[in-house]
C-alpha cells in the first residue's frame, strides 16, 4: 500500500517537474525572460523593492504577532484573544487590493504604504498559528512543569514555545509565501516591486514583460518557502521533529 | 511531614470539594489518598505544592506552612509525579530528569553523577537512555524517567499523582514492587493518590478515605480491611476485604506467629517458598488436592507446613490485634 503510494506520489512529482522544465525551455526559446538580460539594472532594483516590501512587512508582522499570540494565550489575558484575533481577522477578510487602497489613502504612494498593507494581510496567520501552537502544548506537560517549580517565563522559554515552534514558523512561512504574491500588486500603489513589470506586460500584451516579472515572483515564493523548511528543521528541537515523524510514519 | 490542619477548598464561593481536613503523613511514610472519583483527593494532593489555592487552614510542610513559603522555591524541594509522565518531547531523557538540579544551578559533573545513579535505581541504563527522546521509550520507561525527575534534587517530599495509573496491570505490578525497593532504600515522605484498594493495601503505610471531601478513615491497611470505621469504607474496600488483607502478610509472618504443622508426606502437596504472601498461599491450597503446602525457606530447608486452619488461627489474631 505504501510503497504504491510512494510510486504514484513520484510519478506525479516527475510530471510536475517535467512540465517546469518545458514551460522553461519553451520560454527562453521564445525568448521570453529577455527583459532581464536586456535591463538587468532595472530587474535587480524591481526585485530588490520586491524583496524589502515582503521582508519588512513580514518582520514586523512577526514581532508584533507572535508576542500578541503569547499575550492572549496567558489564563489572565484570555479573555481578550476574541477581540484580537477579531482585530487581525478584519485585516484578512478585507481583499488584499482593498487594503492596498486604504493603506494608499492614509499615507499616500510609495513603499511605505504597501509594507503596511501587508504588514495588516501577514498578521492574522501568524497571530493564529501561534495561538495554536502554544494551545497545542499538552496541559499535563504545564501542570508537571509548574508543579516542578519552572517559573512562567521558564514554562513559556523552555517548554511552550520550543513546542509550539513548528507551527509559529508554519504560519510565518505561509504569511510570506502569501505577501510575495500581494507584493506585485504593490505597483498599484506606486511602491513598485516585480509587479511594474507584469503589469506593463498585461497592458502591452507583451510576454516577455509579463513572463520576466512574473516567473521571478514565482521564484521567490518557491525559494522562501524552502528557506523556511530548512529554518523549521534547524530551530525545531531534535525530539519534538523525531516524535512528528514517528507519528507519521 | 505533611500536616493538614482544618483545611477546607471552596470552588465558586459554595461547593465545597475539601471540609475540614485534618491528618498528618509522618515523615519516611507513604500514605495513599484512596477515593471515588470526585471525592477531593487530587484537589487535596494539588493544594501541598500549591497548584491549588486554599480556602481555610493551612498545610505545613516539615513546620513551614504553604500558604506562607515561596511557591517556587518549595515546588523545588517536592518531587512531583503525574500520571501522563508530563515528560518534556523537546528535550532528551537527560535534560528531562535533570531540569529541576538545571533551574537549582547544579554543575555538569555533579548532574551527570545523579542522572546516572537515579537512571540505574530506576532500572534504565544511563547510557543506552540519555540521549533519547521521550516518544521513543514505552510507557512503563517514560514513568520510571518520571519518577527518576522527581527525585532528581533529592526532595524529602514526594507528591505522586495514580503515577502508575495509565500503564497495563503486569508492567504497574512491577513499577509497584520496584517503587516499594526504591522508597525502602530512600525513606521520602510520599503523599500518593490512587484509585486502586489493592495498589493502596500493597503500597501504603496508611490510607486515607476520602468521600465528597471528607475524611472517612485514616489507618493503616490491615486496620482499614480489618475494622472498617463506618459503611461505606467497608463497602469500598470491597467484600472481599478479608482476602485483601491476607496479601498484607507473608507465610514467614504466620510461620512467626505461631507454630506450623508437621509436614505430611503426600505427593499432592505442593513446596512454596516462605517469602510468598498468605493471599496466595490460600489460592495454592484451593487449588490442590491436599490440604497443606509445604513450607521452605530460602535455602530450601522445610520449615513445617501450613494448613486452611492455621490460616484461620492466625487471621483471628490478627484481626484481634489491629483493634
Amino acid at each position: 500500500m505504501e510503497r504504491t503510494n510512494k510510486t504514484i506520489a513520484l510519478i506525479i512529482k516527475l510530471i510536475f517537474w517535467a512540465l517546469l522544465i518545458a514551460f522553461f525551455v519553451w520560454a527562453f526559446a521564445n525568448n521570453m525572460f529577455s527583459k532581464i538580460w536586456e535591463q538587468p539594472d532595472t530587474f535587480l532594483r524591481l526585485l530588490g523593492e520586491h524583496i524589502t516590501i515582503v521582508l519588512l512587512s513580514g518582520a514586523a508582522a512577526v514581532l508584533l504577532a507572535v508576542p500578541l499570540g503569547i499575550f492572549v494565550t496567558r489564563p489572565k489575558f484570555r479573555k481578550s484573544e476574541w477581540l484580537i484575533v477579531g482585530i487581525a481577522n478584519l485585516g484578512q477578510t478585507i481583499p488584499s487590493l482593498a487594503v492596498l487602497a486604504l493603506a494608499m489613502g492614509f499615507l499616500g504612494i510609495g513603499i511605505s504604504a504597501a509594507v503596511v498593507a501587508l504588514f495588516v494581510y501577514s498578521l492574522l496567520p501568524i497571530l493564529q498559528n501561534t495561538i495554536a501552537g502554544l494551545d497545542s502544548v499538552d496541559d499535563n506537560m504545564i501542570d508537571a512543569a509548574k508543579g516542578m517549580g519552572l517559573t512562567n517565563a521558564q514554562i513559556l522559554w523552555k517548554i511552550e514555545l520550543p513546542n509550539a515552534l513548528t507551527s509559529i514558523i508554519a504560519g510565518v512561512r505561509t504569511a510570506l509565501v502569501i505577501n510575495i504574491g500581494t507584493a506585485a500588486l504593490a505597483y498599484l500603489i506606486g511602491a513598485g516591486g516585480l509587479g511594474v513589470w507584469i503589469f506593463t506586460g498585461i497592458r502591452l500584451f507583451d510576454n516577455a514583460f509579463l513572463m520576466s516579472g512574473a516567473v521571478p515572483v514565482t521564484l521567490l515564493a518557491i525559494v522562501i518557502d524552502y528557506l523556511f523548511k530548512w529554518l523549521q528543521f534547524a530551530l525545531v528541537p531534535k525530539g519534538l521533529r523525531l516524535a512528528r515523524k514517528a507519528k507519521n510514519s | 511531614m505533611i500536616h493538614f490542619n482544618d483545611v477546607t477548598k471552596v470552588y465558586n464561593g459554595n461547593v465545597k470539594a475539601i471540609e475540614n481536613m485534618n491528618f498528618t503523613v509522618e515523615d519516611g511514610e507513604l500514605v495513599i489518598m484512596l477515593g471515588p472519583s470526585g471525592c477531593g483527593k487530587t484537589t487535596l494532593l494539588r493544594m501541598v505544592n500549591q497548584l491549588e489555592s486554599i480556602t481555610d487552614g493551612d498545610i505545613m510542610l516539615n513546620g513551614k506552612s504553604v500558604r506562607h513559603s515561596n511557591k517556587i522555591e518549595m515546588r523545588r524541594n517536592i518531587g512531583y509525579v503525574i500520571q501522563s509522565n508530563g515528560l518534556f518531547p523537546n528535550m532528551n531523557i537527560e535534560d528531562n530528569a535533570m531540569i529541576v538540579p538545571n533551574l537549582l544551578g547544579w554543575d555538569r559533573k555533579k548532574m551527570r553523577d545523579r542522572f546516572n545513579m537515579l537512571m540505574e535505581l530506576v532500572g534504565l541504563n544511563p547510557d543506552e537512555y540519555r540521549k533519547r527522546y521521550p516518544h521513543e521509550l514505552s510507557g512503563g520507561q517514560q514513568q520510571r524517567v518520571g519518577v527518576a525527575r522527581a527525585l532528581a534534587a533529592d526532595p524529602p517530599v514526594m507528591l505522586m499523582d495514580e503515577p502508575f495509573g495509565a500503564l497495563d496491570p503486569i508492567i504497574r505490578t512491577h513499577l509497584q514492587e520496584e517503587f516499594l525497593q526504591i522508597q525502602k532504600e530512600l525513606k521520602k515522605t510520599i503523599l500518593f493518590v490512587s484509585h486502586d484498594i489493592d495498589e493502596a493495601v500493597k503500597m501504603a503505610d496508611k490510607i486515607a478515605l476520602l468521600k465528597g471531601g471528607k475524611m472517612m478513615q485514616y489507618a493503616e491497611p490491615a486496620r482499614m480491611l480489618n475494622k472498617p470505621s463506618n459503611s461505606f469504607v467497608a463497602e469500598f474496600v470491597g467484600q472481599d476485604r478479608v482476602l485483601k488483607s491476607m496479601s498484607l502478610y507473608t507465610v514467614k509472618d504466620l510461620a512467626d506467629a505461631l507454630t506450623l504443622k508437621p509436614v505430611l508426606e503426600s505427593p499432592d502437596s505442593q513446596n512454596i517458598n516462605e517469602n510468598l504472601s498468605l493471599r496466595v498461599a490460600i489460592s495454592k491450597i484451593l487449588n490442590q488436592e491436599a490440604d497443606q503446602l509445604i513450607v521452605e525457606n530460602d535455602n530450601g530447608t522445610r520449615k513445617g507446613s501450613i494448613t486452611l486452619d492455621l490460616i484461620e488461627q492466625f487471621l483471628h489474631r490478627e484481626i484481634k490485634e489491629s483493634v
